[in-house]
């Protein structure tokens, strides 16, 4: 059952494009985060969603109904903001109510649904402030709670967590996956937070500038990532990559020879590769483990020990700095020679244009 | 000790300064009250004591002048003013601000220059539109060109800059037009620039005095600045019934500035927080 689809959404300021044809699928009760780095046009397309912003072409459906020309209040969605939006002149019961309001919804019926959502926020004691009066996290609350007492098909919510401090966006991430479960609801969540993406959604898009890299669920995208930007985006500590060039053997097996780390050649899947090609390897920290069969000759540069496990920040002579977790570190110092053993199956391949080879 | 000196003089000479703007903007109040107890006479010849006159000033203020009749032409022509110059001023600032395009930024950049214009240079073409169009001797033709102030709009677009625009965002999800957005988001939030743009406006209004002297002819339609100043012109003018006038006409600007005093510094001081 698809809820809302976009096909080859464009969005145009001027001659600039910043959304460059945008296919996407969203299923009924999905949790669909749009990830990316700031300006990749993520608020843009979660704007033409909403009607706040025109669409220069392409379609937008929902439940089958084109609805590029729809009135953002008839599309059936509900927005959170990244400023919240309160209305500053309102309390929170009115506020919530508003909407409903205008739409002509019966006074009663209004009561029961704001009563409803202040329930599930746990508003009720803050119903006859104003925004002015409530902290932070209690303004988040109430911009979620406008949202629901509209039951809207789809909520989208503009990084919302954005201005909160750490601990309690730890906390309300918590609490809109709770939403999410208790109300069904289908939602679609931008943030430029990449753990925030992986731990909420049932669905990651990855953006940049304008394009969709990768469409996946997050360990799809941990674990099979389309391109180089998605593997360096998702996961932290990033992934490490390090240059190569393709070597083909007499028994047509492939090598990656590594030219910064001593010409170290590590056995690759041969599938696509030529002789000379030029490669980037991608290793995630995790994968370095002591019974692996590759080797690169490190030395240690930096330590973070974090109790469970610790992260070595190593390099080859002047190269790039690696990161290795490990689980028994504890032993190292800086200045450590080590053997960083891995297992040349974890190890990506991409090619010059950044593409997953596979 | 030597310290101290050093500090002590440049206080001494903020506090004289203060204090001599102070008594330079305060001594016209206090003459005027004055003025208003004593016979014209000794106010001519520089009494600035209080005096015994006050009963018969006012009563003989009373008598030359039809005290209710004034007012009500000035209120009338002041609350007009000022309701519509707030009504047409604020949208034409909040569109500015919110609906940009090159086009209106030219009208915009015009219109400011406007402000340059000095008002005698628009009085006789103004009053030749007023007579084509059967306005003299009309509170209409005192209201109407005030009412597209170039001021007022300047500072609703500079305030309108501080509104939230996912506010607008917000209740354009919630379903609200364009008109209804302006009405029930815009004017309550922005409440004390409103107020602050509501003192500057009532009181150039009740205070105006060319342009109706000009289009005001009859004693009928005369608003209380008129009828102070033509009992001040006359060949043997009563000074202290002309300071009782002055403190009844200052009454209500003074009432309107105590009363808004607070939403007056906070719309200078940009309204949204
Ligand atoms: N009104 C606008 N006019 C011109 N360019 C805009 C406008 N709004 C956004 N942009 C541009 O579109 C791009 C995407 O913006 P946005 O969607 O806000 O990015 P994100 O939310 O991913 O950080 C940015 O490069 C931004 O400069
Ligand atoms: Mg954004």
């Amino acid at each position: 059952m698809s809820e809302l689809q976009l096909t080859g959404v464009r969005k145009a300021y001027g001659g600039l494009e910043v959304i460059k044809g945008v296919d996407l699928d969203i299923k009924t009760g999905e949790f669909v985060v749009f990830v990316g780095p700031s300006g990749c046009g993520k608020s843009t397309l979660l704007r033409m969603i909403a009607g706040l912003e025109e669409i220069t072409s392409g379609d937008l459906i929902i439940d089958d109904i084109r609805v590029n020309d729809v009135d953002p209040s008839k599309r059936g969605i509900a927005m959170v903001f990244q400023s919240y939006a309160l209305y500053p002149h309102m309390t929170v019961r009115e506020n919530m109510g508003f909407a409903l309001r205008f739409a002509g919804v019966p006074k009663p019926e209004i009561e029961k649904r704001v009563k409803e959502a202040a329930n599930i926020l746990e508003l009720e004691p803050l119903l006859d402030r104003k925004p002015k009066q409530l902290s932070g996290g209690q303004r988040q609350r109430v911009a979620i709670g406008r949202a629901i007492v509209r039951h809207p098909k789809i909520f989208l919510f503009d990084e919302p967590l954005s201005n909160l401090d750490a601990e309690l966006r730890v906390h309300m991430r918590i609490e809109i996956a709770r939403l999410h479960k208790q109300l069904a609801a289908t939602i679609i969540y931008v943030t430029h937070d990449q753990v925030e993406a992986m731990t909420l959604a049932d669905k990651i898009v990855v953006l940049r500038s304008g394009v969709v890299e990768q469409v996946g669920s997050p360990l799809e995208l941990y674990d099979d990532p389309a391109n180089l930007f998605v593997a360096g985006f998702i996961g932290s500590p990033k992934m490490n990559f390090l240059k190569g060039v393709i070597e083909i053997g007499g028994d047509g097996r492939a090598y990656a020879r590594l030219p910064d780390h001593g010409n170290e050649k590590i056995t690759v899947d041969p599938k696509g590769l030529k002789e000379g090609m030029p490669v980037t390897i991608g290793i995630r920290p995790e994968h370095f483990k002591e019974d692996g069969s590759a080797s690169l000759d490190l030395a240690i540069d930096m330590l973070e020990h974090l109790g469970g496990e610790t992260f070595a920040y190593a390099r080859h002579g002047r190269g790039d700095l690696i990161v290795i977790e490990t689980k028994n570190g504890r032993g190292l110092k800086s200045g450590d020679r080590i053997a960083a053993r891995f297992d040349p199956a974890c190890a990506l391949v991409f090619d010059e244009g950044g593409k997953r080879m596979r | 000790m030597r310290t101290k000196s050093t500090n002590i003089l440049p206080a001494l000479f903020t506090y004289g300064f203060v204090g001599l703007m102070a008594f330079l903007s305060v001594f016209p109040f206090i003459w005027m009250v004055l003025g208003a107890t004593n016979a014209s006479i000794d106010i001519i010849k520089g009494k600035m004591l209080p005096g015994e006159a006050l009963a018969t000033n006012v009563a003989n203020f009373f008598t030359l002048v039809n005290v209710p009749l004034v007012f009500w032409n000035s209120a009338k022509v002041t609350i007009l003013a000022t309701v519509l110059t707030l009504a047409v001023s604020s949208l034409a600032g909040y569109g500015f601000e919110i609906f940009r395009s090159r086009q209106r930024e030219r009208l915009y950049s015009a219109m400011l220059l406007t402000l340059m214009i000095p008002f005698a240079a628009l009085m006789i073409p103004l009053f030749i539109m007023m007579g084509k169009a059967g306005l003299i001797n009309t509170h209409i033709a005192v209201v109407l060109p005030t009412i597209g102030s170039a001021f007022v709009v300047f500072y609703f677009r500079q305030s309108t800059k501080a509104f939230p625009s996912e506010l607008r965002d917000a209740a354009k999800v919630d379903g609200l037009k364009e008109w209804q957005i302006f009405l029930y988001i815009y004017v309550p939030v922005m409440r004390s620039t409103y107020a602050a743009a509501f003192i500057i406006v009532f009181m150039t209004a009740w205070n105006n005095y060319l342009w109706p002297l000009i289009v005001l002819q009859s004693n009928e339609t005369k608003t209380i600045t008129l009828v102070i100043s033509s009992l001040a012109s006359a060949y043997y003018p009563d000074y202290g019934v002309v300071m009782v006038g002055t403190i009844l006409a200052t009454l209500p600007t003074l009432a309107v500035f105590f009363f808004m005093q607070r939403q007056f510094v906070q719309g200078m001081l940009g309204s949204v927080k």
